[in-house]
């Protein structure tokens, strides 16, 4: 660019690691930031996890430092339940149109919680994957940021809706909220719109939609997680009862022509990081994988062979042609053992779909896709983390980190 | 084309998985094959497989010439396609192993020529170039007859009781053959494929 642009502003979209990440670096190198985020709180996927592979570290804790640099830093503007409908001009000069859904609670919130007190009716828990339910006004999750409530549009308008209203002793639900939007003049945008689990429903041969115990990856991870539908436990969706044989399907839908082309990267480690939520809650289950290959890459070899120490974990190099349904309703996993020529059919209590990593619904307005939808960097339009492609959340960070040092040379030369 | 024939009679060929991938029918994506197991664990009759088509594609890059045209794998293929719907690869696994039986039969191995799959497409195929339509007593009788004398007649005479019912039902009919009104465009046409087909180096 030989033009100075005309904006020195750092456009974020996407509040997940990805897009925190990039909003913080860029910040902190003294570029103004506006982060926005289309759901209720930051976070993203990375909120909704137990633990971290390979470290079984908690993503609470490194989301409680993140949050704490954002608001230690007067550069960076976040808006929440905010989306990008339209952007125009060019690299150091584009105009971009954000819109806004109501929250129904302003910032005088204090998330006292006493508008879910006054709720009657339960809407679907996104946080969970819709595994449960939580009250008609809600906090998105325990860590939510920024830390405040939300009213469901369904009690708009209704009696219920006034008694919440009624009950906020701060005055702080406004039922009058109507969708908005306004413009911003930005130098440089950053596309952090992550990804979203592959549909297992379209694996019709594994029939996740007619057998309550095929779950997939993430929404194991929200049953480990404390704050999850069952507070942790891992347990049956069909009975509630303790699983004792678990079968862990890797590449559900990743690596086939059929579904998504490429490795999701990341189902390797987090179906290993699943195998070890089981054996730490049941010593006795008996956990088995089954792989085309494993792939775990550098570092994550060591998190790989001390599973494969685990004589409680048995490795099935197979990729599992159907799943059908046994005597008693449970789960049976079919196919062919491919080192030991074996057909087999053996049940389980639970299976584990190791669902891949596809490219957000909404492809972001304006940037350069590749034939998965992923976004491809360009002049002033920067991707990061997963909107990229698949990615685990060091190598997101990563991501982020050279996003934000490229966008910040963009608005500075 | 310029892989070489595969040499009859020899256990292992080098260029056999070249040849495979140039000249089978849907032979050229099996390259793709990554030895997952979707197709063996998705078959019906994977049990009954000496190999199964993925330990199958193996053998066919390893060159082994002979244990491949001589498998029961290639025969009892029921052309289900739970495989190909299932390849993460999208190889066409079913048409492949039907040419591959083809081959088996080209080259003389003696499995492929005592198959029971063989014999009955034998006698169908005849039927079907003659009259341009199957006649059951003729088909059935020439595939019985193609154990020998004695065993045809056991099997015809197990089998009379069907018959007659199909009589009965008309489904079979007594008295001459039918056939197709064009017989003679039916011969050209499956003359101009015989002929395409020794263009592409096979035999008829």
């Amino acid at each position: 660019m030989s033009d100075k642009p005309k904006s020195q502003t750092v456009l974020v979209v996407g509040g997940g690691i990805g897009g925190i990440s990039a909003a913080l670096e860029a910040a902190e190198c003294g570029s103004e930031v506006v982060l926005i985020e289309k759901a209720p709180t930051l976070g993203g996927r990375v909120a909704a996890l137990n633990r971290y592979f390979p470290k079984m570290c908690h993503p609470t804790c490194g989301l409680e430092i993140n949050y704490q640099r954002i608001k230690k830093n007067p550069r960076i503007k976040v808006f929440t339940m905010a989306e990008v409908s339209g952007i125009s001009g060019a690299a150091g000069d584009y105009t971009v149109t954000v819109t806004t859904t109501p929250r129904f609670v302003t910032p005088a919130c204090t998330a006292c919680g006493d508008c879910a007190s006054a709720a009657t009716s339960e809407v679907a828990d996104p946080f969970n994957y819709n595994l449960s339910k939580v009250k008609a006004a809600y906090l998105p999750h325990t860590m939510a940021f920024p830390m405040r409530y939300i009213v469901d549009a369904s009690v708009v308008g209704t009696p219920e809706g006034q008694a919440i209203k009624a009950a906020c002793k701060l005055n702080a639900v406004n039922l009058d909220e109507k969708p908005d939007s306004f413009t911003l003049s930005v130098g440089a945008v950053i596309w952090a719109t992550g990804w979203r689990p592959y549909d297992p429903n379209k694996l019709t041969m594994y029939r996740y939609a007619d057998l309550a115990d095929v779950i997939t990856n993430v929404e194991m991870e929200r049953l480990a997680s404390h704050d999850g539908p069952t507070k942790g436990k891992v347990l049956r969706p069909s009975n509630n009862e303790a699983p004792k044989k678990v079968a862990l399907i890797q590449c559900a839908g990743s690596r086939d022509l059929n579904h998504l082309a490429y490795c999701s990267r990341i189902c390797c480690l987090a179906s290993m990081k699943h195998a070890a939520y089981v054996r730490e809650q049941y010593p006795e289950a008996e956990v088995d994988i089954y792989y085309i290959d494993i792939r775990a890459h550098d570092k994550l070899e060591a998190f790989y062979r001390k599973a494969k120490a685990d004589p409680g974990i048995r490795w099935i190099k197979s990729k599992p042609s159907r799943i059908e349904k046994g005597a008693a309703g449970e789960p049976v996993v079919c196919g062919e053992n491919t080192l030991s020529r074996e057909v087999y059919a053996n049940a389980y209590d639970l299976v584990v779909l190791a669902t891949g990593m596809q490219a957000s619904a909404q492809p972001p307005a304006g940037a350069e896709l590749d034939e998965y939808g992923f976004v491809v960097s360009e002049e002033g339009v920067f991707g990061a983390g997963v909107a990229t492609g698949p990615l685990d959340v060091s190598m997101s960070v990563q991501s982020a980190t050279a996003a934000a040092l490229r966008a910040v040379q963009a608005v500075r030369s | 084309m310029n892989a070489i024939s595969p040499t009859p009679k020899r256990a292992y060929d080098l260029n056999f998985a070249r040849y495979v991938y140039e000249n089978i029918d849907g032979g050229e994506r099996l390259r793709m094959c990554m030895q997952c197991g979707a197709c063996s664990g998705s078959c019906p009759i994977g049990q009954q497989m000496d190999h199964g088509p993925r330990k199958l594609f193996m053998m066919i890059r390893a060159g082994m010439k002979e244990a491949v045209l001589t498998s029961n794998t290639i025969w009892n293929c029921v052309s289900c396609y739970n495989c190909v719907v299932r390849c993460p690869r999208k190889v066409p696994i079913t048409y492949i192993l039907h040419d591959l039986a083809y081959l088996a039969v080209q080259e003389g191995y003696e499995p492929a020529k005592k198959a029971d799959n063989a014999r009955f497409a034998k006698a169908f195929w005849w039927s079907a170039a003659k009259y341009g339509r199957t006649d059951e007593r003729l088909v059935t009788g020439i595939y019985y007859f193609s154990f020998g004398i004695g065993e045809g007649m056991k099997r015809g005479m197990a089998n009379q009781k069907i018959a007659m019912n199909m009589i009965k039902t008309k489904r079979m009919h007594l008295g001459m053959p039918h056939a197709i009104k064009a017989k003679d465009e039916l011969q050209k046409i499956l003359a101009k494929a015989t002929e395409i087909q020794a263009r592409h180096g096979k035999g008829a």
